[in-house]
Parts: C-alpha cells; sequence; structure tokens
C-alpha cells in the first residue's frame, strides 16, 4: 500500500459521489460504512508509520504543472499522523451520532461529510502550497452547506460570516504563499511549490516578517485567534451538532496546523520576533473568552468560548519554541479535537431530547439521566485538564514549556485551569444539579445504544492517552525535535537561535 | 516487596471499580458495603508489612512505567515507599478502613450506597499516589485526583437545591463542593509554577534528582520554589486566605469528613513540606520557613477563635481541623518535621474519631447540626459520648492521649525556636481548643435535654459501628506513647530535631502551663454548659448581638467578603466582556462588511447607462488623476 495517503484522501471522495445514488434509507449505514473503512485505513497507516523516524514517510510526488513547479505531493510525519487519525474518527463517531429521526435528508449529509472528509485529510497530509490551500478552501464549502441547509433560524448569517471570514483570510494567505515562490524563483530560477524545497529558502529578516503576517492572518482568522473569533459562536450557535463536532475537533486545528507546518519551519527569526504579539493574543484569547464563556446562558456557547480559550493555549504551546511545549501543543491539538468533540456531542443529546440549549431550563440531570451525567463529568473533567486524563497532558507540557519563554505569561495564561473550571463546573452545577426545576425533563431518557456507541470510544481514548500518552507522543516528539532543530539551524538572528531550543544544543548545554 | 507495593497502592482503586463499573445503577448492594472495606483493609495490611519492612531494610522504590516524555522531560508512574510515606499510608488506610465500615452504618438507607463507596475508595486510591509518588508531577496526579474525589463526595447529596446564606452559610452541597473545587485550582496554579521552576532549573521532577541538586541553585530561585509550592499546600490544606472551602465543604457526609476533610486529604498541605524538607530547611528560604510557622500559628488561633462561638456541629469540628493545621505547618515551618507528621498521624486518629461521633449524633438527631438543639444526649448514647470524650480529650491536649505528646512538643519547638510570640499564641490557643471541644461535647451530652422540646427521637448507632470505630479510639489514647520509637525510625529520613538544654530545662513548666490552660478551659466550659436545673446554658441575646460575637458567627466577614469582592466583581466584568464581545469586536466586523456592501451598492450609480452621467464621473477621475500627479510632483 504505497498509496496509502491518496487512497485516504480519494476514497472519501469517491464514496461521497457514489453516495448520491445510494437507497434514501440507508444512507447512514453507507456513511457508517465508509467511514469505518477509512478510519482503518488511517491506522494502518500509524501501524505501517516507523515511530522512530522523525522524516516524513509514505511520500508521493506527482508533478501536475511542471512550468510551475506545482506537484501532487503527500506525506504525513509525527505531527500530521495524528491529526488525520483523528479526523477521519471524529468523521466516523459523527456520522454513528446521526440521528435519522432529527436530520432530513440524510444521504445530502453523508455525502457532504464524505466531502468533508476529503478535504480535511487532505490538509493534514499535503506538501504542496497550492495543494495545501486548495484543500483549505474547498473545506469550506461541505461545512458551508452543513451549518446553511440542517443549521437554525439564523443558519445562512452564520454560514455566510464563516464562510466570508476565514476566505478572506485565506486569500490573503495565497498571496503570502504566492510571494514565497516568486521569492524562491528570484533566488534559485526554479519555479517550485514544494513545502520541503522551500524550508530551504533563507530570506531576510524583513521579508520573512511580511510574509509571516500575510500567513498568520489565514491562519489565525482559522484558528481563531481574539480579535477575529466572532464568527465561531455564530457558527456554533447556529450549527447543527455533527457541523459543530467537526468544526471544534478538526477544522480549527488547520489553522494551529499551518502555524507549526508553514510559519515556524519557513520563517522562524520572524516567528521568534512576533512571539510577544502571540502571547498577548493568546492571554487575551484564553482569559477574555473564558470569561465570555462563563457569562453564557446557553450551554452550546459555553462550550463554544471555551473551545476559543482552548486554542489560545494550542497557540502559546506553538510559540514556546522547544520540544515540551510544541509537542504539548500537538498533543493539545489531538486532545482538544476529542473533548470538544465529544462535549458538542453531549450538548446535541440534550438539545435532540429538549429542544433548548438554556441551562436555566435544566437543572437536576444527573438524577434523570445519569449515564448522560457521568460521561459529561468525565469530559468536563478531562476539559478543565484533570491528569490521569487526555486533557491535562497537553495543557501541561504546554505550559511547562512556555514558563522558559516568560514566567509572567505563563501564570496568566495558567490561569485557565482556574476559569476554565469556573465555567465548567458553573455549567454543570446549573445543567446537573440541584431539583429537578422543569418538570417536563423528568420523563428524560437516558443515552441510548447510538448515543453511547458514539461516545463511549472517546471517553476511553480521554483516558487511555491520559494515562499512557506515549504512543502518540513519541512520534510527535520526534517530528518536533527535528523541526526545532532546523529551525535552529535556519534562524540568521542571534536572538532567535537563543529562544529555539532545539533537543540538540539542550544536552550539550548539561 | 514490590508487589505488596502494587497490592496498598491498586486495592482501593480496584474497589472504586467495582463498585462503580457493576453497581452504580443498582440499589444498595451489600456487596459493595463488604468488599470495599476488605479491599482498604488488605491495602492496610500491606502498608503495615511495608512499614515493618521499611524499618528493616529501608525504602523500597519501584517504577511501574513511562508516563509523559516530550523533549528533555521524562515523568514515568514511579513510587517510593520510606519511612515518610509509609507512615502516611498507614495513617490514611487505617482511617479509610474504619470510615468504610462506618459508612455502611451511616449510608444506610441512602439510595446511591454504591456510588458513595465508589467515589470514596477512588479517594483513597488518589490519596495513595500523592504520598506514594516518587516526583512532583506523580503528586501532582493524586494532588489533583483527591481534589475531584473531594468535589464528588462534597456535592455528594447534589440533588438538595440552593438557599440563602443566612439559612446555610454552604448555600448547597453543589455550591461548596464547585467553591472547594475552584478555590483549590488558585493554589494548584502555585503548585504548577513551582514544578515548572523545578524542571528548567534542575531538569527533573524526580524527588531524589530534585533535592540532591537544591542546594547548587541560586538563592532567589529556590526562594520562588518554595513559595510557589507553598501556595499549594495552602489551597489543599485550606490555610487563610484559602480556607473557607474546608467549613463549607462540611456539606458533605459526615465519613467524607472524617476521611477526606479531617484526617487525610487537608493534610496534604503539610505532607508536602516535611515531603520537601530538604527544601524548607535550606538556609536560603528560611524566611519562607518562617512565614509558613507564622501563618501557621496565626491559623491556629483564628480558626480556634471562629469555633467558639459556632453552634454547628460538624463547622466547630471543621474549624478545630484548620486549627490543628495550622500546628502542624507552625512545627514544620519551625523545621521541626517529624513533630509535624507526628503530630499529623495523632490528628487523623482523634479528628476522624470524633467526626464519626459527630456522624453518630446526626444520625440519632435526623440530621439536626445544633448543637443548642441537643444536650442530655449521653443517656441515650454512651458509647458515641465515650468516644467524642476521648477524642476531645485528645484534642485538647490532656495526657496521657494522643495529642498531649504531638501538640506538646509543637509548643515546646515553639519556645526552643525563641519565637515567643507563636510560642504563646499557641499556648494560648490550647486553651480555646479545650475550651471549644468540651463546648460542643457538653452542650451535646450534657446538660438539660433540650432536644426534647424539639421533638427528636435519639438513637444510638449500629454495635457493629461503634465496635469499628474502636481502632480509632484506642490510637487517640495510645499513639502518643511511641513517640520515641516513632521519632527513632522517621529521623532516618527527616531531619532531627532536638531541643535544647534551655528547653529541656524548663520543659515542666512549659507542660504544666499549656496543661493549665487546657483545663481551664475544660473547666469554664463544663461551668457554663454541662448544667442542669438553675445553672443549665441560656442562650445570652446580649451577647450574641455583641460585635465579636457577630463578627466570629460570620467567619470575620470574609466569606461575605469573598462574595461582595470577587465573585460578583467576576460575573460582572464577564458579562461586560461578553457585551463587548457582541458590540465592540463582532459589530466591527459587521460593520466592515456593511461598508462593503453599502460601497458596492452606492457605487451602482456610477453605471446607470446615462451617458451624460458617465461623461461627469469621468470629469470627475480626470480632476482627481491631475490632482494626484500635480501632488506627485510637489512632493518628488
Amino acid at each position: 500500500m504505497e498509496h496509502i495517503l491518496s487512497i485516504l484522501i480519494f476514497f472519501p471522495l469517491l464514496a461521497g459521489i457514489l453516495g448520491f445514488i445510494v437507497d434514501k434509507e440507508s444512507a447512514r449505514a453507507y456513511g457508517i460504512s465508509v467511514a469505518a473503512i477509512e478510519f482503518l485505513l488511517s491506522l494502518w497507516l500509524w501501524f505501517s508509520f516507523d515511530t522512530n523516524s522523525a522524516d516524513m514517510q509514505f511520500t508521493e510526488f506527482l508533478p501536475i504543472i511542471k512550468e510551475f513547479g506545482i506537484s501532487y505531493n503527500v506525506a504525513v510525519d509525527g505531527i500530521s499522523l495524528f491529526i488525520v487519525i483523528m479526523s477521519t474518527m471524529i468523521t466516523l463517531i459523527g456520522i454513528i451520532s446521526l440521528n435519522e429521526e432529527k436530520i432530513d435528508n440524510m444521504k445530502n449529509m453523508i455525502v457532504s461529510l464524505l466531502f468533508l472528509e476529503m478535504t480535511m485529510v487532505g490538509v493534514f497530509v499535503s506538501l504542496d502550497a497550492i495543494i495545501f490551500y486548495l484543500f483549505w478552501e474547498l473545506s469550506l464549502v461541505p461545512m458551508l452547506y452543513i451549518i446553511g441547509a440542517w443549521g437554525g433560524p439564523t443558519r445562512v448569517y452564520a454560514a455566510v460570516k464563516f464562510f466570508l471570514y476565514t476566505f478572506a483570510g485565506s486569500l490573503i494567505m495565497l498571496v503570502g504563499l504566492l510571494a514565497i515562490a516568486y521569492l524562491y524563483h528570484l533566488e534559485t530560477s526554479v519555479w517550485t511549490f514544494n513545502l520541503l524545497d522551500w524550508y530551504q529558502l533563507d530570506l531576510s529578516v524583513n521579508l520573512q516578517f511580511w510574509l509571516f503576517l500575510a500567513l498568520f492572518i489565514g491562519f489565525a482568522f482559522k484558528v481563531p485567534m481574539f480579535p477575529f473569533h466572532t464568527w465561531l459562536p455564530h457558527a456554533h450557535g447556529q450549527a447543527p451538532t455533527i457541523g459543530s463536532v467537526i468544526l471544534a475537533a478538526v477544522l480549527l486545528k488547520m489553522g494551529t496546523y499551518g502555524f507549526v507546518r508553514f510559519s515556524l519551519p519557513l520563517f522562524p527569526d520572524a516567528s521568534v520576533q512576533m512571539i510577544p504579539m502571540v502571547i498577548v493574543l493568546s492571554i487575551i484569547m484564553i482569559v477574555y473568552t473564558a470569561m465570555v464563556a462563563f457569562a453564557q446562558k446557553d450551554m452550546k456557547q459555553v462550550i463554544a468560548y471555551s473551545s476559543v480559550s482552548h486554542m489560545g493555549i494550542i497557540m502559546i504551546g506553538v510559540f514556546a519554541m522547544n520540544a515540551e511545549g510544541l509537542s504539548g501543543s500537538i498533543f493539545q491539538m489531538l486532545s482538544h479535537g476529542m473533548i470538544s468533540g465529544a462535549l458538542f456531542l453531549l450538548v446535541g443529546i440534550i438539545y435532540e431530547r429538549t429542544g433548548t440549549k438554556t441551562m436555566s431550563k435544566f437543572g437536576g440531570l444527573a438524577s434523570i439521566m445519569p449515564v448522560y451525567a457521568t460521561i459529561f463529568g468525565v469530559m468536563l473533567m478531562a476539559s478543565v485538564g484533570l491528569p490521569l486524563t487526555i486533557g491535562f497532558v497537553g495543557e501541561f507540557l504546554v505550559l511547562l514549556g512556555f514558563y522558559e519563554v516568560s514566567p509572567i505569561a505563563t501564570v496568566l495564561a495558567g490561569t485557565s485551569i482556574i476559569i476554565g473550571s469556573i465555567y465548567m463546573l458553573s455549567l454543570f452545577k446549573k445543567s446537573f444539579f440541584g431539583e429537578v426545576t422543569n418538570e417536563s425533563n423528568r420523563g428524560l431518557k437516558d443515552l441510548n445504544a447510538r448515543e453511547i456507541t458514539a461516545l463511549l470510544p472517546l471517553v476511553a481514548i480521554v483516558v487511555w492517552l491520559g494515562i499512557y500518552p506515549k504512543p502518540i507522543l513519541k512520534p510527535i516528539d520526534n517530528s518536533v525535535q527535528k523541526l526545532l532543530t532546523d529551525m535552529e539551524y535556519k534562524a540568521r538572528t542571534p536572538e532567535a537561535k537563543k529562544s529555539i531550543i532545539s533537543i540538540k544544543r539542550a544536552k550539550e548545554e548539561k | 516487596m514490590e508487589k505488596l507495593v502494587y497490592i496498598a497502592l491498586f486495592a482501593p482503586f480496584v474497589g472504586s471499580l467495582f463498585a462503580g463499573l457493576f453497581f452504580a445503577r443498582s440499589p444498595k448492594n451489600i456487596i459493595v458495603g463488604v468488599v470495599n472495606p476488605a479491599l482498604i483493609f488488605i491495602s492496610w495490611l500491606a502498608s503495615v508489612a511495608l512499614a515493618f519492612h521499611v524499618a528493616e531494610h529501608g525504602a523500597i522504590h519501584v517504577t511501574m512505567m513511562d508516563w509523559i516524555s516530550a523533549g528533555a522531560l521524562h515523568i514515568p508512574f514511579g513510587f517510593v515507599v520510606d519511612e515518610v510515606s509509609v507512615t502516611m499510608m498507614v495513617v490514611v488506610t487505617t482511617v479509610s478502613t474504619v470510615v468504610h465500615i462506618y459508612s455502611n452504618g451511616y449510608m444506610d438507607h441512602d439510595k446511591s450506597f454504591n456510588r458513595f463507596f465508589s467515589y470514596l475508595s477512588a479517594f483513597v486510591f488518589s490519596m495513595m499516589i500523592l504520598v506514594m509518588s516518587d516526583n512532583f508531577a506523580g503528586l501532582f496526579i493524586g494532588w489533583e485526583g483527591v481534589g475531584v474525589c473531594s468535589w464528588l463526595l462534597i456535592g455528594f447529596w447534589y440533588h438538595k437545591k440552593d438557599v440563602t446564606p443566612d439559612i446555610n452559610p454552604a448555600i448547597s452541597p453543589s455550591y461548596a463542593a464547585n467553591e472547594a473545587f475552584i478555590m483549590n485550582r488558585i493554589a494548584d496554579l502555585g503548585m504548577l509554577v513551582g514544578i515548572f521552576l523545578i524542571y528548567w532549573n534542575v531538569g527533573s521532577l524526580q524527588y531524589d534528582v530534585v533535592f540532591k541538586e537544591l542546594p547548587h541553585l541560586e538563592d532567589g530561585i529556590l526562594v520562588a520554589i518554595a513559595i510557589a509550592l507553598f501556595i499549594g499546600a495552602m489551597g489543599k490544606s485550606a490555610q487563610f486566605p484559602l480556607h473557607t472551602w474546608l467549613t463549607d465543604a462540611m456539606e458533605g457526609p459526615t465519613p467524607v469528613s472524617a476521611l477526606i476533610h479531617a484526617a487525610t486529604m487537608v493534610t496534604a498541605g503539610v505532607f508536602l513540606v516535611i515531603r520537601a524538607n530538604p527544601l524548607y530547611s535550606l538556609d536560603a528560604v528560611s524566611d519562607v520557613s518562617y512565614f509558613i510557622a507564622a501563618l501557621g500559628t496565626f491559623v491556629a488561633f483564628f480558626a480556634a477563635s471562629m469555633a467558639l462561638v459556632n453552634r454547628d456541629l460538624k463547622r466547630i469540628i471543621a474549624y478545630s481541623t484548620l486549627s490543628q493545621l495550622g500546628y502542624m505547618f507552625a512545627a514544620a515551618g519551625l523545621g521541626a518535621y517529624w513533630i509535624a507528621l507526628f503530630h499529623l498521624a495523632a490528628h487523623a486518629f482523634f479528628k476522624a474519631l470524633l467526626f464519626l461521633g459527630a456522624g453518630n449524633v446526626m444520625h440519632a438527631m435526623d440530621d439536626e447540626l445544633d448543637i443548642f438543639k441537643m444536650g442530655g444526649l449521653k443517656k441515650v448514647m454512651r458509647g458515641t459520648y465515650l468516644y467524642m470524650g476521648i477524642a476531645s480529650l485528645a484534642l485538647a491536649g490532656l495526657p496521657p492521649l494522643a495529642g498531649y505528646f504531638s501538640k506538646d512538643a509543637i509548643i515546646e519547638t515553639a519556645f526552643n525556636e525563641g519565637t515567643y510570640v507563636l510560642w504563646f499564641a499557641l499556648v494560648f490557643t490550647a486553651g480555646l481548643t479545650a475550651f471549644y471541644s468540651f463546648r460542643q461535647v457538653f452542650l451535646t451530652f450534657d446538660g438539660e435535654e433540650r432536644y426534647k422540646r424539639f421533638g427528636f427521637h435519639p438513637h444510638e448507632m449500629y454495635r457493629y459501628v461503634l465496635v469499628a470505630m474502636s481502632p480509632l479510639a484506642i490510637l487517640a489514647i495510645i499513639a502518643g506513647w511511641f513517640q520515641d520509637s516513632f521519632h527513632e525510625f522517621i529521623i532516618k529520613l527527616l531531619p532531627e530535631y532536638e531541643m535544647s538544654h534551655h528547653t529541656h530545662h524548663n520543659a515542666w513548666w512549659l507542660g504544666l502551663l499549656v496543661l493549665f490552660f487546657a483545663v481551664s478551659g475544660i473547666i469554664i466550659a463544663y461551668k457554663k454548659y454541662a448544667r442542669k436545673g438553675d445553672k443549665a446554658f441560656k442562650q445570652d441575646k446580649k451577647v450574641e448581638s455583641g460585635f465579636f460575637y457577630k463578627l466570629l458567627m460570620n467567619q470575620y466577614y470574609i466569606p461575605a467578603f469573598y462574595v461582595e469582592f470577587i465573585v460578583k466583581p467576576y460575573t460582572a466584568i464577564s458579562d461586560k466582556f461578553w457585551a463587548i464581545d457582541k458590540a465592540v469586536v463582532d459589530a466591527t466586523v459587521d460593520f466592515i462588511a456593511k461598508v462593503i456592501y453599502k460601497t458596492g451598492d452606492s457605487s451602482r450609480v456610477i453605471q446607470n447607462g446615462n451617458l451624460s452621467s458617465y461623461l461627469n464621473w469621468m470629469g470627475i477621475g480626470a480632476v482627481l488623476l491631475i490632482l494626484a500627479s500635480a501632488i506627485a510632483v510637489v512632493m518628488g
């Protein structure tokens, strides 16, 4: 299976096209089967991945437009491998969780999801800037459709806002990418969009700065960083559950992944130079949105804002410039994917049952739906970063790593463990504790088999990777150390050389 | 021996899973009530065996597997059983075993009987991780684990609704649970910072590596680490100003108060300072250590003062716990680590006994907690009276009970260090302790039978529960007699602390002075609260409307202060931020979108198909271009 990555990308596409001719009644079953096969394939990818190597693996290279050096160029390393697996897993779980009674036109939904899956896998394995950009933009289309077709009352506003916002950002990013290709051409008189070639490009600090900024806008809109985050609450507020799950779990990670794959290795000096700005924005993101989350009346909005807050932790990890912080940040991308995905599923379940997400309409749910409350509780604890859950490992490593950059900023960012528990615990208290305030809630049914099937794997992973993160953390760490070594080698300014701590140097100092 | 380590550690975990996975949804199951205490008992047996092993052969160190490794950081699941951790293990499992058996009786009629045992065993497991870990990250696992179990157990009766603070100062179990968790998290941030500091300066989080490396670090960093770790300790051990959660935590079932909020979890902070003694005994951090001692002494007095007037059976005991934790910190801060640990152990026994006795009273009085509504209960509850009497005597520090030896040693330490202010505060507080303990005992068990007026029909606890409590009663009496052998055992690891000749010389009158204060406290309490007939205790409206009474009754208005100046502003600012998010951040984006939209809309008039307007626009355009080039020429 040399072409495993191509299979991973194009199998959902093919299956999606074939999905149009599938019988309406069996659409969900079809979707589950396809997503399951895709997930198994991604697992196969993991098992045949050489975890001791930090390099790109399963590379496929096929020139498309030779004149401009655009090629179909895909590969995975430890950084992207697990994000790909998470994407296929979340898609599978999302499709399992779909309720046939609540979603009309299931067939279209399945087809959209499979297209979306293709674009997600595509983004994370592309090593050609143009192909990357194609998948990046294509991912907007199915999500636009999912929000616009199955969303809430103001879904069109939310969908268009989501689309235009991120699209505007990516256009600026595209300009940046074209500029890099042009600069590469100037230097070597060769046209190429191969990212690995670009890594060799030695840019002046000034150019790095402007290019960093261009890409920053594209990525930051997606993350979304403060103050570009306001499309997210609208999108989550209107999106159907499945949309929110995939949006929070996978699509947001494209932004942070972009920083790791593009900004850091291409512009090491500018990245170091921009640390203060990233710190300020991220800390505002962490503290401010966590407090906004506390003010929400709607359960889903709490989770939506908490998502932004947690993405802030990921951001400072990316810019920690040491292996502890950066590995932690990539691990946190995975853990945030699992946890926020599960939390959005959980909110969706109660919304399906009661038709509301307003917390004041609940109260005392723990005594009516004990299994639901228990799983919610586990995810809550993971979300606030309890040790031995997946949420702790990433958050701990990020904060630990970032402490080397700025102790004060770390303390400020670390307040997320306090304010995070404030909004989550108050959400839990309002909805699950106390007396049953709403008599009509008494008849609510606990989780059914479909919902448990969707949630249990997430619970298992949250605990498993909390106790034994090594199988995931080690390949990530390998690739991260390579990335940092390359960055340190490439950095021009002494400040950047000093800030980037590759493991090799840490050993020499000892 | 490795096997014993794992048995001691994982037996409670198995119990928790057993009750949680198999019986979570079924009604009360007696199998849970038998199996879980049995598993804790097995853990106790293993701990005791390990204690003997450690005494003879020294510490055992096991590494189970890797946990987190990234960059240069490597954290294993490693456990060390040495003199300090094995002492904690024995104390924890002893109290836990008794509390587990006791809970069978106390939670008899609770519909969530199985769930309770699942949480309680999970707590024991977390506590064992906390004390056994061989590194700071492992400690932090246990640290957060006990925090969550505490959250689950304080809020165990989650279905109760919120009430106003004048009816119940804790508002509701779920409120108290959240308060405890969040307040602990504030301290945990300090702890994390301490861990980060250690990592970046030492390169490891293993105790042995860190402690060996400490003397080579700069003074400033040592002080920072010491402060950060102590902030962590302040949260778990509820030291001022993070103390308010502990009294509210009394909303949990009483066995929980006995185990978690008296004997074990709240002593974790003291344990941390004892464990990190190589740090706190360095000269560079002597100021921090002295601060710990001073704060401990302050809390000892501060908490005791609030206990003087309180009418809530459990809250009085909670204050006394707080006060005794202050004593432990005083000893640890003054460098007498082994004495702090000794008091920790002795306190665990008699305080758990006291709480379990209070549980019996609550069981008898239909969960009534107001001691003014009790009185004369000794007739119907002889066994409980005896137990609570013993526990209170031990707490008051009367010979030959446990508290006499351990508390006296702490007070003597304060004298020995020449910190006479601390010394006198501790002596005086010992008097207060005796007074409020016996005020409570007498109001509950002696004097007029006031409960009859309120229509209670008290009854004694089940016999097997009383029998199960006896080990604690015996330990509360005899634990102090083993001071010398404990001393010999523990100083293999902890630094020796010896009294000077001067102190030795004065020891006799120092002891007598403490005793005098304690006995006076008891006599005053007796005169005021234990008599019947004409001299029976009556509420004095005049005292109760006095300034000091109100101040103490309202806990120095600290909880109210927190609500007014932290909770309310935080909520208000959050709401404000949300408003800003909608009205400024989001509105700006919408505004830009609208401007683009409007510009497009209004610029449509340019292309209206009218030739003369096209010419007009062309003219304007030409003028603009000429202007632009003119400006360019002038500027250029």
